[in-house]
Parts: C-alpha cells; sequence; structure tokens
C-alpha cells in the first residue's frame, strides 16, 4: 500500500522546490543565532539552548526526509486516524498532563517534553485536507460538520487552558474552510459568532490570563508585573534601530531586561541586535516562504494537497504575526513560538513536518509528467 | 456522480488567500518602521537607562522552640551594605568601595569584593550584599563617610542566633549561605545566590516550612544610582514556628552526665516515638556557623580528634554487643526454638567444631534459661540457641525490630548502622557465611552495627508491647509506628529479664536513683582500644514511659559507665513527670 505513493530519491531530487527549502534553513539558522544570543547573559551564559536547538533541527530535517519519502499522500489516507490520536493526547493530557507554568500542556520523557497541541495542528490540517475535499463546505451540512469535527479540537485546547494555540487551531480552520468553498455569508456569520461569544470566553478566563490580554494596550498599568515584558520587549525592539547593536550587544537580552529571551520573546532578541534591516529580512524571508508554500497548492492538481498547504500556511502564518506583533507590544502575550525561530523542540520537529508536507505536495506533479513520459 | 471539491473554482480563492498571508506581512514591517525607526532615539535612550533596580527582601525564618516554648533558633537584626552588579563595573567601583571599608575598620580587598559579587550575581540590576552582620553604630559610621554613596545604601536583614549554644547544636543544626551547587540543582527556582538555607538538622529538614516567603521591591534610580521612588513593594512573609518534644532542662541533664565524655544519650517516650533528650558529646556552638567562618576554623573543626560535628546518637554506628541479646532471644522464641524455660549448661565456653568461644565469665554460668540467661548476660546461652535459630531467620527479626533500617527520625544524616546476614557477607567480603558467624551476631557483635537511636528504638518496642516507633523531634508531626508482631507472652518473659538484669543482675548500677528500671548492659569490642560502653534502659519498668540509651566511647564496661547516666536520666525524667 505504501509504495504505490511512497516516493523515490529521484523523484524527491526532479520535483523538490528548492527556494522553499532555502527558506527555511535560512529562518532556522538565523533563529539559532538568536538562541545563542539569548543564552550568552553576561556573567552567566549557556550555549546549551543554541546546542539542544542544533540537535533538534538535525532530528526534525531527519523527519523532513522521511515525510518526503513516504509522501503527502499516506498521510491523507491515515489522517482520520492521525486526528483521532491527536484528540486522544490531549484528553490524557487533561487527565494527568504535567503543569508548567499553570497550563496544562506538555508530555515529559524525562528531560524532553512533547506538547501535543503542536502535534494537532498537523492533526487538524491533515484531517481537514481529506474532510472538506469529500465533503464541501459549500452546503450547510458539511461545513457545520467540518466545524464540529475540528471544533472538538479547539475545546479540548482551550481546556488546557492554551488560548495562543486556540487560535492559531482557529485560524486554520478558517483558511482552510475559505479556501474549501464555503460561501461568503457562512464565514461572515462565523465571523460574527466569533465575536458574539467574545464576552462568554472573557469572564471564563483566569485574571492572570486576562491581564495578560490587556496589558498590550496600555502596558503601564502594571509596569512590574504582566505589562513589565511589553514595556521590556518594546525597549528592545526599539533601540535597535536601523541597523541594529549588533550579534551578542544587545543589552536588553544580555542584562535579562527580557524575560523568556529564547522562547517567547526571540524575535525581540534578534531584533534588538539586528535592527530594522533584520527584522525586515526575516519578515520577507517569511513572506518569500508563504509564497512558495502556496505556489505548491497552484501547481498541483489534488484538490486535497491544495487544501493541505493553505492548511500549513495559515498556522505558520497567524505564530508570525502573532509573535512579531507580539514582540512590539502590538499583540497580546500568548506565549506562541516564532516558527522555525524559537527554541523549542516538539514545535520546531511540528513545524518542520508540516513545511514537508507541502514540499512533498509540491514534489507530486513532477512524478505526473515522469508518469506521461513513459 | 459524486465531484467532490473539484466542481468549485478552487485557485480563485487561493488566490485570494495567498494575497491576504503575505499582504498583512506589512502590518507587522509598518510596526518596525514606527517602533526602529520613528521612535527610535527614545527607545534607545530608555534602554541605556534602564533604570529600574530590584532588592530582594529575605523574611525572617521561622522560631524553633522547646516543649515548653523556650527559643532555640531566633532572629536578630542586623545591617547588610548592598549595591548593584550595574554600578560596580570598574575597577575603580571595587578599589573605591573596599577602601571606604577598610578605613572604617571592615577588612576587604577589590578581590575579595568582586568575588561576593560575582557569586550573588543574577542581573545587574538585583541588588548584592556588600558587607553583612554589621551593627547599626557600624552601619551610621560608614553613611556618613564622604566616599558613601554610589550605589550603596544600607539594608537591614535577619541574622539566625541559637541562644542554647552547642546543647543544641545536632538537634536543631544551624543555617548557612545557599552553595552554587545547591543553586544550580534546586528543583523550584526559589533560591539565589547570597541566600540564607538550613545546612543541618531541624533547619535542613523543615527548610521549607521555616524559610517563609521573600518579598522584594523594584525603584527607578537615577543617572547616579540614587533611589527615585518605590515602584512596586511586596512584604517578605515570616516563616512558620516549630516546636520541638525535647525539653531545654532535660537536654541539658543528658548534656552534665555525659560532660567530659565521647559518646551520645537518646531520651524518647516508648509509647508515641517523642524524643525528650537528645545529645551527642563533645558537641559544637553552632552559632559561628551560622555568621561565617574562616575555612581555617572550618577545618579545625572537622578535624577535631574528638569529633564534635559526628552526630553519635544517629550517625555513629556501633557493635551492640549484649544489647543484641533481646533481639535474639524474640527471634528464638517467635520461631519456636526454645521457650522461656529451655536451658543450657554454660561451662565457661562453648566449642563449635575447631573454635572455642568464650562466655564473659570464665567460671561459667552453669545451668540457664532464658529470665537467668538475660540477667547473667550468659553468653553461651545465646550462643547454643543461635546455633539452633540460624541466621536466616534472626536476621528476619531483628529486621523487623529496626536493625539496619533508618529510624526515620526528622533530621538529616542518619546512619542505617549495618544488619549483615549472608548476602550482605558475600558480596562484601566474597565469602560464605559460617556457623561461627552466626554465634557471634548473636552476642551483638561481629559484623552488626547499631546507633544509639535504633537500640532505644527496639528497647522502646518491647517496653510498649510490640509497637517500632518513629523517633521524632517536630511535636506537630503525628506519632507513626509498625507492629512488630511478637506475641504479648513472649515480650513479657524478655521484659522479665531485663528486670531482672537491673534488680540483681549485671545491670544493678542503673538501679537506686528512685525509679524502677529495666535494662540491658552492653560491652562492644573495639579492636586496639578500649571497649565501647552501653546501656539501655526503661522505666517504669512496670509500665514503661521512657526508654533512655547511653553510649560511651572507649567507656570499659557497660554496667559501670553507662548504667549510672542511664538510671539518672531516666530518674529525672520520672520526678519531672514529662
Amino acid at each position: 500500500m505504501l509504495s504505490e505513493s511512497s516516493y523515490s530519491w529521484g523523484e524527491i531530487r526532479k520535483g523538490l522546490d528548492w527556494p522553499m527549502l532555502i527558506a527555511i534553513l535560512a529562518l532556522f539558522a538565523l533563529g539559532l543565532i538568536s538562541i545563542y544570543s539569548a543564552g550568552a547573559g553576561v556573567r552567566r551564559s549557556t550555549a546549551g539552548y543554541a546546542v539542544r536547538q542544533l540537535v533538534w533541527g538535525a532530528l526534525s530535517l531527519l523527519a523532513y526526509v522521511a515525510v518526503l519519502r513516504i509522501g503527502y499522500q499516506n498521510f491523507l489516507k491515515q489522517s482520520y486516524l492521525i486526528y483521532a490520536l491527536a484528540f486522544f493526547m490531549l484528553c490524557v493530557l487533561f487527565m494527568l498532563g504535567t503543569t508548567t507554568r499553570g497550563a496544562l500542556s506538555w508530555f515529559r520523557f524525562g528531560s524532553v517534553g512533547f506538547q501535543p497541541a503542536e502535534f494537532g495542528k498537523a492533526a487538524l490540517v491533515l484531517f481537514l485536507s481529506r474532510f472538506c475535499h469529500r465533503y464541501p463546505p459549500d452546503v450547510p451540512k458539511h461545513m457545520a460538520g467540518a466545524l464540529a469535527l475540528s471544533g472538538i479540537m479547539v475545546i479540548m485546547i482551550l481546556l488546557q487552558p492554551d488560548l495562543g494555540s486556540a487560535l492559531v487551531y482557529g485560524s486554520i480552520i478558517f483558511a482552510m474552510i475559505t479556501a474549501a468553498g464555503a460561501p461568503g455569508k457562512y464565514l461572515g456569520g462565523l465571523a460574527a459568532a466569533g465575536i458574539a461569544a467574545m464576552p462568554f470566553f472573557w469572564s471564563s478566563l483566569k485574571a492572570y490570563q486576562k491581564l495578560r490580554l490587556v496589558v498590550f494596550l496600555d502596558p503601564y498599568i502594571d509596569p512590574q508585573g504582566a505589562g513589565y515584558n511589553v514595556i521590556q520587549s518594546r525597549i528592545a525592539v526599539g533601540s535597535g534601530g536601523l541597523w541594529g547593536k549588533g550579534f551578542l550587544h544587545g543589552t536588553q537580552g544580555r542584562l535579562h531586561f527580557l524575560p523568556e529571551p529564547h522562547t517567547d520573546f526571540i524575535f525581540s532578541v534578534f531584533a534588538e541586535e539586528f535592527g530594522f534591516v533584520g527584522g525586515v529580512i526575516v519578515i520577507v524571508l517569511f513572506a518569500f516562504l508563504f509564497w512558495r508554500l502556496l505556489r505548491a497548492a497552484f501547481r498541483t492538481k489534488d484538490a486535497r494537497g491544495k487544501l493541505l498547504c493553505v492548511g500549513v500556511s495559515a498556522w505558520i502564518w497567524f505564530q508570525v504575526m502573532e509573535s512579531v506583533a507580539m514582540s512590539m507590544g502590538l499583540a497580546p502575550i500568548t506565549g506562541l513560538p516564532l516558527p522555525l525561530f524559537s527554541y523549542g523542540g516538539s514545535s520546531l520537529l511540528m513545524e518542520f513536518f508540516g513545511l514537508a508536507l507541502v514540499q512533498s505536495v509540491a514534489i507530486s506533479p513532477a512524478r505526473d509528467k515522469f508518469a506521461s513520459i513513459t | 456522480m459524486y465531484k467532490g471539491l473539484e466542481r468549485l473554482d478552487l485557485d480563485k480563492r487561493l488566490l485570494y488567500v495567498r494575497n491576504i498571508l503575505i499582504f498583512s506581512l506589512s502590518f507587522l514591517v509598518v510596526g518596525l518602521v514606527y517602533f526602529q525607526l520613528i521612535k527610535a532615539d527614545e527607545y534607545v535612550g530608555l534602554a541605556s537607562g534602564n533604570r529600574l533596580r530590584m532588592i530582594r527582601l529575605l523574611p525572617p525564618r521561622g522560631n524553633i522552640y522547646d516543649s515548653s516554648g523556650v527559643p532555640l533558633a531566633v532572629n536578630v537584626r542586623t545591617f547588610d551594605i548592598k549595591s548593584y552588579p550595574m554600578d560596580l563595573r570598574l575597577d575603580e567601583d571595587f578599589e573605591g568601595v573596599a577602601s571606604l571599608f577598610a578605613r572604617h575598620g571592615i577588612p576587604m580587598t577589590p578581590e575579595g569584593l568582586r568575588e561576593i559579587v560575582e557569586k550573588q550575581y543574577v542581573a545587574p540590576y538585583r541588588a548584592v550584599s556588600v558587607a553583612t552582620n554589621l551593627t547599626l553604630a557600624q552601619v551610621s559610621d560608614l553613611v556618613m563617610d564622604p566616599g558613601f554613596g554610589q550605589g550603596l545604601f544600607p539594608s537591614p536583614v535577619w541574622r539566625r542566633i541559637y541562644p542554647g549554644g552547642s546543647l543544641m547544636a545536632h538537634v536543631i543544626g544551624y543555617v548557612g549561605e545557599i552553595t552554587r551547587e545547591d543553586l544550580e540543582t534546586q528543583r523550584d527556582p526559589y533560591y539565589q545566590g547570597g541566600d540564607i538555607v538550613g545546612k543541618n538538622g531541624i533547619e535542613a529538614v523543615y527548610e521549607e516550612q521555616l524559610r517563609g516567603t521573600v518579598g522584594d521591591q523594584v525603584v527607578e534610580v537615577d543617572s547616579r544610582g540614587r533611589r527615585l521612588r518605590d515602584v512596586n513593594y511586596n512584604d517578605p512573609l515570616k516563616g512558620n514556628d516549630i516546636k520541638l518534644t525535647i525539653d531545654m532542662a532535660t537536654q541539658r541533664e543528658a548534656a552534665r552526665l555525659l560532660e567530659g565524655r565521647r559518646g551520645a544519650l537518646v531520651a524518647m517516650d516508648v509509647n508515641n516515638g517523642a524524643v525528650m533528650a537528645f545529645f551527642s558529646s563533645p558537641a559544637y556552638d553552632p552559632n559561628p556557623l551560622t555568621w561565617g567562618i574562616s575555612s581555617k576554623e572550618w577545618s579545625a573543626l572537622l578535624g577535631d580528634s574528638a569529633r564534635p560535628m559526628l552526630n553519635r546518637v544517629m550517625s555513629g554506628s556501633y557493635p551492640p554487643a549484649s544489647t543484641f541479646k533481646v533481639v535474639t532471644a524474640a527471634a528464638a522464641l517467635m520461631e519456636n526454638v526454645i521457650t522461656v524455660r529451655t536451658s543450657f549448661f554454660c561451662p565457661g565456653n562453648f566449642q563449635l567444631g575447631p573454635q572455642n568461644f568464650r562466655c564473659w565469665r570464665r567460671s561459667g554460668h552453669g545451668r540457664e534459661s532464658l529470665i537467668g540467661a538475660l540477667r547473667d548476660s550468659c553468653d553461651v546461652y545465646f550462643y547454643q540457641v543461635s546455633v539452633k535459630l540460624g541466621i536466616d531467620k534472626l536476621t528476619k527479626w531483628a529486621k523487623d525490630l529496626g536493625v539496619g533500617e533508618r529510624t526515620g527520625i526528622d533530621l538529616p544524616g542518619e546512619s542505617r548502622g549495618n544488619i549483615a546476614g549472608r548476602e550482605w557477607k558475600r558480596s562484601r567480603h566474597k565469602e560464605a557465611w559460617y556457623q561461627g558467624d552466626t554465634v557471634n551476631y548473636s552476642i551483638g557483635q561481629g559484623f552488626l552495627l547499631m546507633t544509639p537511636l535504633q537500640i532505644a528504638r527496639t528497647y522502646a518496642a518491647f517496653a510498649n508491647g510490640g509497637r517500632l516507633v518513629t523517633p521524632r523531634l517536630n511535636a506537630a508531626k503525628p506519632p507513626e509506628w509498625t507492629d512488630v508482631k511478637i506475641s504479648k507472652a513472649h515480650i513479657d518473659s524478655i521484659r522479665a529479664g531485663l528486670r531482672e538484669v537491673v534488680r540483681v543482675g549485671t545491670g544493678r548500677v542503673a538501679g537506686g536513683y528512685g525509679v524502677e528500671v529495666a535494662g540491658k548492659t552492653g560491652t562492644a569490642q573495639n579492636q586496639h582500644r578500649n571497649d565501647h560502653a552501653w546501656f539501655v534502659g526503661y522505666a517504669p519498668a512496670n509500665d514503661p514511659k521512657y526508654v533512655v540509651a547511653v553510649l560511651i566511647e572507649e567507656g570499659g564496661s557497660g554496667s559501670s559507665v553507662a548504667g549510672p547516666l542511664v538510671g539518672q536520666m531516666l530518674a529525672y525524667l520520672d520526678r519531672h513527670g514529662k
């Protein structure tokens, strides 16, 4: 079963979208530099995070190649099973997960942590690609089915509670059903329902979560508490100026004013040291990446593959928007990693996995040509 | 026919999605333009003059009291001089501060100062203590100096003192500055360099209860490091107090009895495990340790041949000698190897193959049964019993009576002793267990080792009718015990023997202090040196309340040296109705 749609090395070489892969690796490399810088504080320095991230990067690259060999079609075939597995893991986590920072979001195996919420993102994309293809959401029944089946996952994530990831899931779902043909009035209704649900949602939040959501509007209401991070991050980004302070010369990061510099605030570290020029290069690299991701969608004839590209793009896009905007104090602090950039093993691995699925879609048309020749 | 998604014009929608995703990123670029180009100067200024400073306010630790409320560990206010690492960057800064202190009689070198700062460093805006333990007079003297300033400021801190001095050292322990290794291995990131933690004793075991909650203060300073205003203030919260089961007067009596000797005394309530006296001699004064002593003084303390830092009550392991005979007796009775009437003839020695084992009394005891054998501490009787019993059954009961296991007292560093036995000898000495080993074992010699606390606990189990209690020092800790499952009749037989010991037997010297004592002597062979003397006893003999175990290192015969001390301690406890 596997062999018919898996790919040979020759097919992969022939169809590989090199610019896409190079953009991914360039972003990872810039992230690695920033992680190293974030760890190299004054008088208390560690290269440990950067080294571990490099190891995770190597593992992720292996996974990337493995996915290319297997081919996205095989993952789509098993997508319902994968989705059920992700849901099951979230349920188990809800019952016995270990608590980190007030949120149940990790499975711990010794020193290695695994976040089912990250796995769930890829599972959701695979699931909706297949489901929306079989039941296009242009009729109310199908759309309701897609929303219900993906909604239960969002609810499990919200129960953790992991607001940031829930928003990522939401943007994946919205982008995919939009691309799959949901009529404008349904989408409008969905957006309106989301806005209407806000007050209920707000009242269910814990006090610290509310504070984290509002401080970005006016960080000075709590300058030493929740607002502290916003103020210090904004100072880091702003003081970078046009050219930045130079590699390993960012004072905000190195003097420990920035909290969580290697994860949540990695862009602040980068922007302080490499300035406006560096920041724009990163944003342009991401824009280029989205262009290549969706180029794969245009070139494939497989509608499921098209949806898959949209889902992965929406996932990465939302995290980029949120993480970069947060570093400037323009979005609430949700603790989402900047894709390919932030320190963190399971998020990096799953990002590479999602991007490998898209690369696999990009490779597939080459096979069709190859097949027609022989 | 099913057509699925292909009937829709997917690519048109893809185009929308692509444009939205890519062009929305320009919002981020606009943000960067605003903050990094338009407002850059403002933020560069904010970054270079990050004017927030944090001070960690350490809470006073909880007090420790004795059972009647006498303070054993309390806090006094002294002063630290603090500074921020970001204000101490240049060599001149270090030289200036060091010479300021030197001018006012506080010894300090620039290198030493740099070391102190490094050790406590967390972040440049987090205060570190430059000098500690200053009096109010010293501080006011310093502050008046025109050289004082530049980011230096006095800060009141709590220091630990132990009014009981060396009396309670082995119980209370002491506090000290947290070490680098502890900082790096701590699970919860509560501590920071310069923090004070419990290093030993009750201070260490109940650290989390005693330590309280740190507070912090965030202040804004001007460019010269002077405080402008408080931004935030969280009060530190005092730790919880602890009340002990020990009473200071009883402890003082224990110290008096052991004066001039190397040894240990422990007294315990036989029913609930409450420790009433716990003294290891010689002791040390914990006060200098908490205030910081030089490494020379520290190594002198550790190198002292009398070993004052050794907690002999629970960390000193000794052969239990004849005090172990009750364990052999209980095992033999429970395994039906003997009855209380079984008798053996003691000619003064016991021949096992080629080996000859002597009784302590060369002329022999004649015919002895259990009660007489305990009374006279007849070795040959127990040699005979052990050969019939075998080592495996003996170690099984020894284990049930707490031999070779930590007692579980709420103090750190307790020794396990050594229960020995077949497996132990095979893995340790690569040798099989011989019957001769069992014979030695039966009278508490050979490989067997116990702590005074273990022996007290074993005897408490006989005194209270068969419950192995867990010794405890914290009065708030509920009593715990396990049932040893020795039948009442057998316990009564052994207790009758122990009573005879003091009434007419080898332990007569423990009687005559005004309370009826039951107990056992022990004389532990000590290679090339004088023997260790043991006595363990409980009182009142017919309704036991307290057990006392005494060990005197190189004290000679257990009956003459240790016996009277146990008798006096039990009489003291009885008289004061503790």
